[in-house]
């Protein structure tokens, strides 16, 4: 019992990260019709420059907050210069974001080695809770706590604010709201930005977990479309769901059949497209 | 039927005699194109004839080698080993194949890359079969005339499966099943309305590449007596979807001329600088911004501007002015 | 004898209601238009009878089999045709394979996967046939991208008459084409054969006067009356909803 609810804890904060992944992936795919496959590559690359600033002497929080900056201004550069130019082309979009994945992560190759490295966890949470004779290490429940506080913020973000309003009409019919009057440029930046901030956010959040290693960005990204895929495209609730199942079965397959961990996430997401193509909370397509 | 019996033809006597002409290292070299051709002309025929972009094809082509790979264990018999090999990534392609298709764009890739990841993951956890380490093999290609061993045999051994695999990908596209796929790509909806369905279609077409990239798979442990989960990486994937568009998305040989291109440049540009990928990576963005065509493309137009410039042309769309005044009227 | 028949039909986006209880009944060899102002559901109508969009509750029958729960490609395979109101043709194409394409939709060899499909005599005669008798023989290698607006919509139709349809549905045929081009589609369009039936959305009151034998108004998704032309020319509530009383004036 007590290795369940440890591992419990494991899996809800894995959960957590991919759901700040698969939210912001899910969300640009939705509004934007761009399939981002370079957005594993915000998460890892957010993580690597909080963990510069963290060596340079900044503390935690710092770090974090100058990264998701760096990462977003980035982001808006590459919304600008690339992703603008590949609107309404699938093949387009995935060859760019392909690219823009083995340019990125050669890049960091270069700059940040090929070893694995993490950020130390922050001092105020590097200790344990003990708990009816447990001991949970309080990062993990700050990653959750985080992760749930997020999913509110975008659940008010969307059915209360007017910001909510137009980006959901807009997942609906993006021709209706251009039509409106607003500005379809600023709205798709502003999303795509928000997306990679959240995906920065869970990286920098994650580097005193998963840490940051080659290739990670690949690993996180399908992970994250398995999410997409189970949740469904354009559902951050579903997002929300999915990563909790994907991260369990993950850390428990992990533990009981290390071998075929990804075989279950994988049949579980077999089984949910036969009953439902479009994934649990997926829009049906008209 | 014609065209392609001439193409073949000639591709076939390209094959024969090139080795007369170029050194034994790029012998050596072009068997691997050989087989990255097949599979390259594979994902072509479901990307440039489908509009499938699949960045998991390599599971195919991974599963190939493997079944080829931990076989050989039990038999040596070459029909028996490619033909399971082209069997497993048959059965594969069917399952993956039909909860894929039943989603569109982007939904399809996300999908098989789901799967080829999950193969990925399974055989690099599989101690059994090496894991992250991968697995040798010792086969010898033995079709019933001898044991093949020098490079020259396999040279002409690969050379052999892929003017086949040219040959039935070109009677394909060719023949209506082919057409009815390409106008599936450019306008599904139409093609519903003509009472097609497009699930068949596409099926068909993922069945066929599968086989091919499993082929391909099987013949490349000839080459190289050894696999890795590497195969099933996306890296691989990504990498023959390049040579599809280097060579030209769209037509039956362009991915084989992008499969030379790319193997030829990747040995060349490896040998000078260990930032390949960073290389490729900027290749698959100058190929999205340029929006150019690939080589295939280059060399049609410019024999067709060629041919202009000999011919006086007998244009296909011989009554312009009838158009021009059409299309006045319409405006 | 009916040969389409809607029941009931109701079509829902979330709260939007935009066919509501659309009962109509359309006859073997009718030339039936649908008339209303623009946003009355009548593309929605037709999405809905072809089954493009799922219903959202309703009944249709095509020559009383129930039809509404079956793909959009087998209602093509019982005889229905239809055209699109903006051009949705194979624009890289040339305008014979446009049409050869459209004729091997109902062959058996379509599965084909060796024999070239230029190599097939019966589908290149029937598409010359087809060609001919739309006077559009000279046009077959062009591109279709490169023909005139006006060409390519007879190609449209060109393409719905070639899967041997007892019905077609077209969708505004004469939209964005000018006067001449209009009157000369027109009489195109009377060449179809009596033998198939014509369901027509049009808003060219000329149009749909010099067409219709029955004309159904569907005002703010409902089916609000079916009569034949001229009770419609008589009806003052109509005259006087739709048509703002002068729109007739110029007949």
């Amino acid at each position: 019992m007590e290795f369940f609810i440890a591992n419990t804890v494991s899996g809800l904060a894995y959960a957590m990260l991919l759901f700040l992944m698969a939210a912001g992936l899910s969300i640009i795919f939705g509004l934007m019709k761009i399939m981002n496959l370079a957005h594993g590559s915000f998460f890892i690359l957010a993580g690597y420059v909080a963990y510069t600033f963290s060596r340079s002497g900044m503390n935690f929080w710092l770090s974090m907050v100058l990264a998701v900056i760096v990462i977003s201004i980035f982001a808006l550069i590459i919304e600008k210069l690339f992703i603008s130019r590949v609107h309404g082309s699938e093949t387009d979009q995935v060859l760019l974001t392909v690219g823009l994945v083995f340019v990125l992560g050669d890049l960091a190759l270069w700059i940040w080695g090929g070893n694995f490295l993490s950020i130390p966890v922050p001092a105020i949470f590097d200790f344990s809770l003990d708990f009816a004779g447990m001991t949970f290490p309080a990062y993990r429940l700050f990653v959750i706590a985080m992760g749930i506080l997020f999913a509110f913020v975008l659940w008010y973000f969307e059915a209360k604010t007017r910001v909510g309003m137009i980006v959901r009409a807009g997942v609906d019919d993006m021709e209706m709201v251009s039509a409106l009057g607003f500005n379809v440029k600023i709205i798709f930046s502003g999303v795509f930005i928000f997306g990679a901030a959240l995906a920065a956010f869970g990286g920098v959040l994650s580097g005193p977990i998963l840490g940051m290693y080659p290739m990670m960005e690949w690993e996180i990204l399908v992970n994250s479309m398995i999410v997409v895929i189970i949740g469904g495209l354009g559902s951050w609730k579903g997002a929300f769901i999915a990563s909790m199942i994907v991260g369990f079965v993950d850390i428990f397959g992990r533990i009981y059949m290390p071998t075929f961990a990804m075989a279950f996430i994988f049949i579980l997401m077999v089984a949910i497209l036969m009953v439902k193509p479009t994934g649990l909370f997926g829009r049906v397509e008209s | 039927m014609k065209k392609a019996f001439l193409s073949t033809g000639l591709l076939l006597i390209t094959i024969l005699i090139l080795p007369l002409f170029i050194s034994p290292f790029l012998v050596y070299l072009s068997t691997e194109i050989l087989v990255f051709a097949i599979f390259a002309m594979s994902l072509g025929l479901i990307m440039g004839f489908g509009g499938m972009p699949s960045l998991g094809h390599c599971a195919l082509f991974g599963l190939g080698a493997y079944t080829v790979a931990i076989l050989s264990e039990y038999t040596a018999n070459i029909y028996l080993l490619l033909g399971a090999a082209i069997l497993i990534s048959l059965c594969f392609s069917i399952v993956t194949g039909y909860i894929a298709i039943r989603n569109k764009g982007v939904f399809f890739l996300m999908i098989t890359l789901a799967f080829t990841q999950v193969l990925f993951l399974i055989t690099s956890r599989m101690k059994f079969w090496g894991g992250n380490d991968g697995y040798s093999a010792s086969v010898t290609a033995n079709f019933g005339f001898g044991e093949i061993t020098s490079n020259m045999g396999l040279f002409y051994m690969m050379g052999f499966f892929f003017v086949l695999s040219y040959f039935l990908l070109k009677l394909f596209v060719n023949a209506p099943a082919g057409k009815v796929l390409k106008g599936m790509m450019e306008n599904e909806g139409r093609m519903i309305a003509l009472g097609y369905n497009p699930k068949t279609y596409k099926m068909i077409a993922y069945l066929i590449a599968g086989s091919m990239a499993g082929l391909a798979g099987g013949l490349y442990i000839y080459k190289t007596q050894f696999v890795s989960p590497a195969l099933f990486s996306v890296h691989m994937g990504a990498e023959v979807m390049i040579m599809v568009f280097i060579g030209g998305l769209g037509t039956v040989f362009g991915p084989a001329l992008g499969a030379g291109a790319f193997v030829f440049l990747q040995n060349y540009i490896s040998t000078m600088t260990d930032r390949w990928p960073l290389i490729l990576g900027l290749l698959f963005i100058a190929i999205v911004l340029l929006k150019r065509g690939g080589i295939l493309h280059l060399i049609q137009f410019v024999t067709t501007f060629g041919l202009k410039l000999f011919k006086p042309s007998r244009s296909r769309n011989a009554p312009v002015d009838k158009q021009v005044k059409g299309k006045e009227q319409a405006s | 004898m009916t040969l389409l028949k809607i029941e009931d039909l109701n079509k829902s986006f979330k709260a939007l209601h935009i066919l509501k209880d659309v009962n109509i009944e359309i006859k073997k060899g009718e030339r039936h238009v649908i008339i209303g102002p623009n946003g009355a559901g009548k593309t929605t109508l037709f999405n809905c009878i072809y089954g493009t969009l799922p219903l959202s509750s309703g009944k249709v029958y095509l020559a009383g089999d129930r039809i509404d729960h079956i793909p959009s490609f087998k209602r093509t395979e019982k005889g229905m045709g239809r055209t699109f109101q903006k051009n949705n043709l194979f624009e890289e194409l040339t305008v014979e394979e446009n049409v050869r394409l459209a004729i091997m939709g109902k062959k058996k060899y379509r599965l084909n996967m060796i024999k070239p499909m230029q190599n097939y005599t019966d589908l290149a005669a029937e598409c010359r046939r087809l060609l001919e008798e739309w006077e559009m023989i000279d046009r077959r290698a062009v591109l279709v991208k490169e023909l005139s607006y006006g060409e390519q919509r007879l190609l449209e139709i060109i393409l719905s008459l070639s899967t041997n349809p007892e019905i077609i549905l077209l969708d505004e045929p004469t939209s964005g084409m000018s006067p001449t081009e209009t009157s000369r589609f027109v009489k195109l369009i009377k060449k179809i054969p009596e033998s198939i039936t014509l369901v027509i959305i049009e808003h060219d009151m000329e149009v749909v006067f010099s067409l219709a034998n029955k004309i159904t108004v569907l005002h703010h998704g409902t089916a609000m009356m079916t009569a034949s032309p001229e009770e419609i020319r008589g009806n003052q509530m109509i005259q006087e909803i739709y048509f703002g009383g002068g729109a007739l004036s110029h007949d």
